[in-house]
């Protein structure tokens, strides 16, 4: 696992994992602060993806440095866009290099906020949608387990297009994949949202 | 390869939609049956009752039907290297199975009857959309892509309503949301289904990978979240729960026998190596 860059596990286990936990802070924000805004769980939704991200690769990366010491480098850029430190002396041969680079590990939560941020902005929407029609703690679940349907379909998605591994915004897969994934993802949501106000439709009976 | 006979994938998606739909309707069937002809006679009363409380179970049934094909369509697509690990593919199969599962039951709004239909239909659309996506806009070059993201979009909708309705006694929606969806049991059905749609072919991948095999797997995984989904019913239901836990026992054991069968007689043998020497020879 440490003979590549990143977390070795599924892209989609990490992007569902922040994600949800993205879910859960929006929507303590929203529970129990009644002046709660669309920015305001947002922000929160982002923070709790942020630092539950952060923390796996943190986790990680102590495991990488200090247990397996391997020195943490990419092979896909030649300096870190962020530290300006020289990656490719520090590569192993034949590998793409190992360990979370500071730019991997900036972009990583970078994309934890905007995933935390979109599933905030769903559940808020969902919520205000739901709320008048049935009870409050249905409402709460039924937005919920939505949210979460919306969010597992948008995150493994995008990881078809990826196929494989990718580092972060440095990476030249980054700019080949980012634009049909975006297309997909927006025009998948649309048919989810759309099906999301239906169903708000069959519950007014 | 051509001389091991493999179950096709328009035989497994007969036995998906038609045991799962099936199975799910039998939910809603049995207990109007019962309340037709309760009011006849002790015995008829008895037998009432008694189909009242299997009912529930034939949901998880129908449940195992859906999970036979879905891991099958998962075994078909998964082949060709998704680059992302399997266990994505049975998480997609969820969110949207789980999106057309709410939609269809909610939408059909008194005709509760057509809802699991219109889920159906729904998920297959979704899934179609998103293989279509998947193929011509990411560009995954994978022939059978469309087709398979249709079938588990599909089977992961049957067994979301399946299992639901396991533990809700029907798929009304307004019955399920309170249910299922209220106390959390939805995130143990979404969970557990999943793994047991994506675990056979992530289990049994590789060069000697048979069907058969794969199928007593994902037998023994439907069986087991119907357990799962038991011990749930029993919350909600009781008695349905507890003959829902046992059967899922039940049927688990066989399956995982039939499964254990399977390994020993592809293994070329099976030799027990005894423990590692303490000390170097």
């Amino acid at each position: 696992m440490a003979q590549a860059t990143g977390i070795g596990t599924g892209t989609v286990e990490l992007a569902a994992g922040s994600g949800l936990v993205g879910l859960i802070t929006a929507s303590y924000m929203y529970a129990y602060e009644p002046l709660a805004d669309i920015p305001l769980v947002m922000a929160a939704g982002a923070m709790g993806s942020m630092v539950m991200l952060a923390s796996t690769m943190f986790a990680g990366s102590l495991i990488y440095a200090y247990g397996v010491a391997v020195p943490f480098a990419s092979a896909q850029v030649k300096k870190d866009p962020i530290t300006g430190d020289r990656q490719d002396t520090y590569i192993s041969k034949g590998t793409q290099g190992q360990g979370l680079p500071t730019i991997c590990f900036v972009s990583g939560v970078v994309g934890a906020a905007l995933g935390g941020a979109g599933g905030g902005l769903i559940y808020f929407v969902l919520m205000d949608l739901y709320k008048p029609l049935i009870a409050l703690t249905s409402a709460f679940a039924v937005a919920g387990v939505f949210t979460m349907g919306v969010m597992y379909v948008n995150s493994v998605i995008p990881s078809y297009g990826v196929g494989g591994t990718i580092e972060g915004v440095h990476d030249p897969k980054f700019r080949r994949v980012v634009g049909k994934d975006v297309i997909t993802s927006f025009f998948v949501s649309i048919l989810c949202g759309l099906l999301a106000v239906l169903i708000a439709g069959g519950m007014s009976i | 390869m051509s001389d091991i006979k493999e179950r096709s994938p328009n035989q497994l998606l007969l036995i998906g939609i038609i045991g799962g739909l099936l199975g799910i309707y039998l939910t809603y069937i049995l207990p109007a049956i019962s309340m037709r002809i309760s009011g006849n006679s002790v015995i008829m009363q008895n037998v009432g009752e008694l189909l009242n409380v299997i009912a529930p179970t034939f949901g998880a049934l129908g449940g195992i039907c859906a999970v036979l094909w879905g891991a099958d369509a998962v075994r078909r697509v998964a082949k060709y290297g998704l680059g992302t690990g399997v266990p994505s593919i049975g998480q997609i199969a969820m969110g949207m199975g789980i999106i057309a599962a709410m939609f269809g039951l909610a939408i059909v709004k008194t005709i509760v009857l057509a809802g699991p239909i219109v889920a159906l239909v729904t998920a297959s659309i979704i899934g179609f959309i998103i293989g279509w996506f998947a193929q011509n806009v990411i560009k995954m070059k994978i022939p059978v892509m469309i087709r398979c993201m249709t079938e588990i979009a599909a089977s992961g909708t049957i067994i979301i309503i399946g299992f639901s309705a396991a533990v809700a006694g029907n798929f009304e929606f307004a019955n399920i949301v309170t249910l299922v969806f209220d106390n959390g049991v939805m995130l143990a059905v979404f969970w557990v289904g999943a793994v047991a749609m994506l675990h056979p072919f992530n289990a049994c991948l590789g060069p000697d990978e048979k069907q058969k095999r794969l199928l007593y797997l994902a037998g023994s995984t439907g069986a087991i979240t119907m357990a799962i989904v038991g011990i749930a019913a029993t919350m909600t239901l009781g008695t349905s729960g507890v003959l829902t836990l046992v059967l899922g026992i039940v049927l688990w054991i066989i399956f995982y026998k039939k499964f254990w069968d399977e390994v020993y007689h592809d293994a070329s043998s099976v030799v027990g190596t005894g423990l590692i020497p303490k000390t170097e020879a």
